[in-house]
Formats: structure tokens, C-alpha cells, sequence
């Protein structure tokens, strides 16, 4: 018997039992559509990660950072650092990162965010290609800005093209111990008049008077020190904006600064003092220095970025880094990460929807195992025109295929229309809370050949134990027919 | 002499019932010549429906030998005797063993989906054969809204419709009235006349002299030694 006559019989039996067959297809629609919706919840997440990886280069990215301060084996991340990064195989451009506080004023607009120094090839990068607007940085342009589309939205520009050209005004506030010390011995005569007058003049030839007005007057001196520590200076920048960079927005995790300024800019504000920061004038006091600047401390980056050529070894050059004495942090080897962590996940939730398809595959079992009660003279009508067990067999299984097929194709149609409907919802909420409305679900092929495959297969399993007893049916007692 | 078509030898099939046994074909010798209308006559419980089982290959013997044109049976595995059932042997039972949930035309039609007959030619041939058994306007008639008389010639239509060698029918006119039983009976022989092997187990000894040409009768698993009734 071929197996479209298998085929054909088994497609008849259900059709004769059409409630109780739509029941069991139910139940299996129902398993895969749930198995099919929480897959998709996975896969759409995983393509969100991996879409952003890719669109910002960051699988061919490197960041190089200096070790501890405490590590006796610390390199500096200076100018030199970045020349041999630079040159080593498998990487194709090191540039360093470096961020500013500072205030920007844009077409009458004021915001404090962060500049970060850039050099010009940085912008043959993926990451820093993708432009809203304008262009990236020319040859000569030391006096050039880039925007991010994240500070407009700061700013409430709308309209990219309407800042390029525009001139970008950048202030840094910058401390330092001379103006500390400035302020700490600043003599003020009204001040010094009442302070000489708190002093008791009938007590000084008290110790313990005396001691406890130096005690004041150094706790004094002191404060006046740190404010005018704090207070710094202020420095200006005017900068021409060349180009708006796409995305930026907080959330995304770009290493991409708000604003973008050339090099020489930084290290023109790195150069005229420490930030108006406590913990900067400690370090300095700790480097043995108060007059020292950061930049003339050490002449160090915080961090330095590689961009890799694709086909090389990326482990390999994070190995050579570390043998450098630097840290290494690929974006690969974190995909890697994310991805077996998306695995998890996914498993988690196949775990969730097989519990479904065993009820489903219970559902089967029960319909063909009634089906065989029912049905015990066909059997042995069947077997006396000459059907082998092993047809009797596979005509079970393939009505029990029948059924999981069909229920897969309508469980996939339910699942892509649950994750239709859960995606409206997730992107009206995103929207609410002023995030990027974004795709979280996704429906790949892998994902519908996998839900048929394991509709099928659990099918047939299901369908084995009574196609198993079908095939025992023994034809001469049911001919018999009593 | 030439060895006979169908030949038993020693036969035997108990059935166990808990302690006890049951010796439903006990010891059986039995030669069928090609083209012969053989009865087997005998009492219910007789086992003369255990024997047809086992001939056509329906049920497997507890002992003893069957050949076929010179073939064991016996040896033959699960595949092979379900071929011969389907190639071979032709069956008609008492209760006509129809599917309920398929017209004439497709019950005569499933013989030939297990014989392996081509697609394209089981239509017609089942159209042919049921024509010429006189049901050609019963075509889609399920077997419910058919006569005992017409249900038994839908049965017989679908043994033969594979053109097979032998055609074992167990009481085929058990259900039917007497027009309808002789009609099967004229039906068999006519079969029979033109080179068909028929094998009728019955308990109707009229119905089996009328229509048989050797008869034999079964007594508690026993075939009787000396043929019980041969045509003239």
C-alpha cells in the first residue's frame, strides 16, 4: 500500500471524527502557538542584540583600558601605548577616548553634557559613520564639532541639517591650587578686621588659646582653599558643527559622546587645570604635585578603541593586548556571551511550550487510542486484504502526523498572530515611556521549520504507543465483529 | 500424481484459555486441487472457520505445514503472507466485513490499493467487477443503505476484483435469506466454473451440496477420514 493511500485512508478517519479531530488539532495549535510566540520573544531579542553589533561595528571593536592604578605591572595608556596598538596584527586603527564636562551652547541653546575628543580617522568607523546629517570631519579640521541626534532631542532641535554649520559654543570649568591658594590667602580688610577683632588679646599668652586659634585659622584658611579650588575658571571653545551623528540616546550604549571635538581641543582643556573635583585635587596631592595637571601628569588616555580587521584572530589580539600589560574588553567575545545567555533563554522558554506540547501529546494519545477500540474490525479488514502490521502501524502514524502537521501550521499562524498583537502592545508602551518603538519578537525560518519539526516529531511519538497496539490487533478476533 | 494446489498437512492451532486448551484445528490433512469448489461442512465450534484462517493465511498454525502451489505458508514471513493475502486469496465472511464509512465503489477499491494495483486502474476494475455482480446502480451506496444480499455481493466483488487464485468464504450466506443465499451460491459457482479455486466453509449441508463439488466434513478439530459427499 503506497503512502498516499495510507495517506488518503488516514485524512478520511479524521474527517469522520471531525470534533473530536478539531479538538486534538486544537490542542496542538495551541502548544505550538505558545511554544511559537515564546521563541520569537527570544529570537526577536537576539536579533535586536545582534543587529546593533553589527550596525555599529562593534564585533570588529576593542576597547583598551590601563590596568588598576595598584597593579605593579600598570602600563600608561599614553601616545605611545596607542602608536603600538596601533600596529599590531589584526588591528586596523587605535584611537584613544577621552571625555570632558562641559557646557555646550547650540543655536541659543544651553546643555552640560560630555565632549568627547576624537581623531579624524576615528570617523572611517562604523560606529562613527553613520551620520543624520552634514559630514564627518574635513583634513584640516582642528576647529570642527560633531553632534550626536541624542543632544538635539537635549536641546529640542528637531531638525539635524539646521545645526550643520552652526557654531558650537564649548565651555569646561577647570580648577586649580593656584587659584586655591589665591583664595586661601586672599587678605580681605573687612573680614580681617573681624577676625582680629574675635581674637582675645588678654588670652594670648594662654597655650592652649593660641593653639586653638591656629586651629581656626588653618581650618579656615582650608575651606577658602577648596572654594576657591572649586570656583576654577572658565574656558571657551567656539567649534564650526561639520555633521549630527545618528542615535546616541541614553539606553543604547554607544560609546558615542554627545558631542564630538577634535583632539587638540581636549588636550588644550586637559592642559589648563584639573576638574573642580575633591577626589582630582587628591590624586593630585597624592601624585606629589597640587600644581600638576592631568594631562601633564601622565599624558594618559582612560581608554583607548581598536577597530579590528574582521578576518583576524580577535582572542588572539586581546591575548597580545593583555601581554602588553593592558586590559582588553572585545565586544566579540561579550556577543559570544550574550548569545550563550540567549540560549538559556531560549531553552527556558522551549521549556515552557514543550510542557504545553506534552498535554497536546496526551490529547493524541487518548484520540487514537479510542480510535483503535472503535475502529478493530477495519483493522481486520484491512489485515485480510492483505495489510501488513507495519501498514496497520504507519496508518496510525501518519493520522497522528496528520494531526500534528496541521496543528503546527495553524499553532504557527496563532503564534505569529499572539506575538503581532504582544508587539503593538510592548511598541504603544515603549512609545508612552519616550523609548524607540523596537521589535522584540521575530518569526525566522529556523523558527517556523523547528516548530513544524517538533509539532511533528512529537506527534509521532505521541502516536507510536497506539500505533503500536493497532498493529497487535489480532484480525481474526475482530472479523469475528461480535 | 502432480501435488495438489493447496495442500495442509498435520495442521493443528490451540488456543490457550488460561489452564486449559483448546484444540480448535487438531491434526488437519487436507489437498485442494486448482480449480476445485471444496465445502467444509460441520457443526459450530467445529473449527472449520480456524481452518479457513489458517489456509488463507490469516492466522498462523500451532503445528503442521501449509503449501500453496508448492510453497510452505509456514515459513513465509509477516510480509510475504500479508502479499499472499493480498495477491492471492480472496475472502467473504459472514457479516460481510464492509467499511461502513466508504461507498461500494471504495470498499472494492481498497483491494486493490493493498494489492498494488496501479491507481489510475482500480476505479474502472472496481466499476467492472460490481457491474458485473449486478450493482452497477449501487456504485456510492454506503453498506447501510444496501441488502444483506447486496452487501454480500460488494464483499464479493471486493475479493475478486484482485483476480485471485482462491477465494475462502466463511458462511457467506449465514446472514442472508434463502433467495439470497442461492444467488451467492450461483454466484460462487459460476466463479468457480471458470477456473476459480473455492473454499466454503458452511454449516448449510444443502447449500454446500448444491453449489460444491467435494465436501468435507469437520468434527472437533478433525477433518471426517473419507470425503463426506463428492459431485457425481
Amino acid at each position: 500500500m503506497s503512502l498516499r493511500d495510507v495517506l488518503g485512508i488516514a485524512v478520511g478517519n479524521l474527517r469522520r471524527v471531525r470534533l473530536r479531530s478539531f479538538l486534538t488539532v486544537s490542542g496542538v495549535v495551541i502548544a505550538i502557538g505558545a511554544f511559537v510566540a515564546m521563541l520569537s520573544f527570544g529570537a526577536g531579542n537576539r536579533r535586536l542584540v545582534t543587529q546593533q553589533f553589527q550596525e555599529l561595528g562593534l564585533l570588529f571593536t576593542m576597547q583598551v583600558t590601563p590596568r588598576a592604578e595598584s597593579d605593579s605591572t600598570r602600563v600608561p595608556l599614553d601616545d605611545d601605548a596607542v602608536r603600538a596598538l596601533g600596529e599590531l596584527p589584526g588591528v586596523e586603527l587605535a584611537f584613544p577616548l577621552d571625555d570632558l564636562p562641559v557646557t555646550v551652547r547650540l543655536l541659543g541653546r544651553e546643555s552640560e553634557t560630555t565632549a568627547q575628543a576624537l581623531p579624524r580617522a576615528a570617523f572611517t568607523t562604523r560606529l562613527y559613520s553613520r551620520l543624520a546629517a552634514g559630514e564627518a570631519p574635513g583634513e584640516d579640521g582642528a576647529g570642527d564639532a560633531m553632534v550626536t541626534e541624542a543632544l538635539l532631542d537635549e536641546l529640542d532641535i528637531g531638525d539635524p541639517d539646521s545645526v550643520v554649520g552652526a557654531r558650537l559654543l564649548l565651555e569646561m570649568r577647570v580648577a586649580s591650587a593656584d587659584s586655591g591658594f589665591a583664595e586661601a590667602f586672599a587678605v580681605d580688610p573687612d573680614t580681617l578686621r573681624d577676625r582680629l577683632a574675635r581674637v582675645r588679646l588678654d588670652s594670648l599668652s594662654d597655650q592652649g588659646y593660641r593653639r586653638r586659634l591656629v586651629f581656626r585659622e588653618i581650618n579656615e584658611a582650608t575651606s577658602r582653599f577648596m572654594r576657591g579650588f572649586m570656583a576654577g575658571r572658565t574656558l571657551h571653545d567656539t567649534l564650526t558643527v561639520r555633521g549630527v551623528l545618528e542615535g546616541g540616546h541614553q539606553g543604547q550604549r554607544l560609546r558615542v559622546g554627545p558631542v564630538i571635538v577634535p583632539v587638540a581641543t581636549a588636550l588644550r582643556f586637559h592642559g589648563a587645570g584639573l576638574p573642580p573635583e575633591p577626589m582630582a585635587l587628591m590624586r593630585a596631592a597624592g601624585g606629589g604635585d597640587l600644581f600638576a595637571t592631568e594631562q601633564a601628569r601622565e599624558g594618559e588616555f582612560p581608554q583607548v578603541t581598536l577597530q579590528l580587521d574582521p578576518r583576524a584572530d580577535h582572542a588572539a589580539v586581546a591575548d597580545t593586548v593583555r601581554a602588553l600589560g593592558l586590559r582588553a574588553f572585545s565586544f566579540a567575545e561579550q556577543y559570544d556571551e550574550i548569545r550563550r545567555a540567549f540560549l538559556f533563554f531560549d531553552l527556558g522558554l522551549a521549556a515552557v511550550g514543550l510542557v504545553a506540547l506534552i498535554t497536546a501529546a496526551l490529547g493524541i494519545v487518548n484520540t487514537l487510542v479510542m480510535s483503535i477500540t472503535e475502529r478493530r474490525r477495519e483493522i481486520g479488514i484491512f489485515i485480510s486484504l492483505g495489510a501488513d502490521t507495519r501498514d496497520i502501524r504507519l496508518l496510525f502514524l501518519v493520522e497522528s502526523a496528520v494531526i500534528g502537521l496541521v496543528g503546527s501550521i495553524f499553532g504557527i499562524a496563532l503564534g505569529w498572530l499572539v506575538t503581532r498583537i504582544a508587539s503593538g502592545v510592548a511598541k504603544a508602551i515603549m512609545t508612552r515611556q519616550g523609548l524607540p518603538p523596537m521589535e522584540v519578537f521575530a518569526l525566522p525560518l529556523w523558527l517556523i521549520l523547528m516548530a513544524v519539526g517538533i509539532g511533528l516529531g512529537v506527534s509521532l511519538v505521541a502516536g507510536s504507543y497506539p500505533a503500536a497496539r493497532a498493529a497487535k490487533v489480532d484480525p481474526v478476533e475482530a472479523l469475528r465483529g461480535e | 500424481m502432480a501435488e495438489p494446489w493447496l495442500q495442509a498437512r498435520s495442521l493443528r492451532r490451540v488456543y490457550r484459555r488460561g489452564p486449559s486448551e483448546v484444540r480448535a484445528v487438531d491434526g488437519v490433512d487436507l489437498d485442494v486441487a486448482r480449480g476445485e469448489f471444496l465445502a467444509i461442512v460441520g457443526a459450530s465450534g467445529s473449527g472449520k472457520s480456524t481452518l479457513l484462517n489458517l489456509l488463507a493465511g490469516l492466522d498462523s498454525p500451532t503445528g503442521g505445514s501449509i503449501r500453496v502451489a508448492g510453497q510452505e505458508l509456514t515459513a513465509l514471513d509477516r510480509r510475504a503472507r500479508a502479499s499472499y493475502r493480498a495477491r492471492r486469496v480472496g475472502m467473504v465472511f459472514q457479516t460481510f466485513n464492509l467499511l461502513v464509512h466508504h461507498t461500494a465503489l471504495e470498499n472494492v477499491e481498497l483491494a486493490l490499493a493493498f494489492n498494488g494495483a496501479p491507481r489510475r486502474d482500480r476505479r474502472a476494475r472496481a466499476r467492472a467487477i460490481l457491474a458485473r455482480l449486478g450493482l452497477v446502480d449501487r456504485l456510492d451506496h454506503w453498506p447501510g443503505g444496501l441488502s444483506g444480499g447486496e452487501q454480500q455481493r460488494v464483499a464479493i466483488a471486493r475479493a475478486l476484483v484482485k483476480e485471485p487464485e482462491v477465494l475462502f468464504a466463511d458462511e457467506p450466506t449465514g446472514n442472508l435469506d434463502e433467495d439470497n443465499s442461492l444467488q451467492i451460491a450461483a454466484l460462487l459457482g459460476e466463479f468457480n466454473a471458470r477456473g476459480l479455486t473455492v473454499l466454503m466453509v458452511t454449516h448449510d449441508l444443502a447449500l454446500a451440496r448444491g453449489s460444491a463439488r467435494r465436501l468435507v466434513r469437520m468434527h472437533y478439530g478433525r477433518l471426517a477420514e473419507a470425503p463426506a459427499w463428492e459431485a457425481p
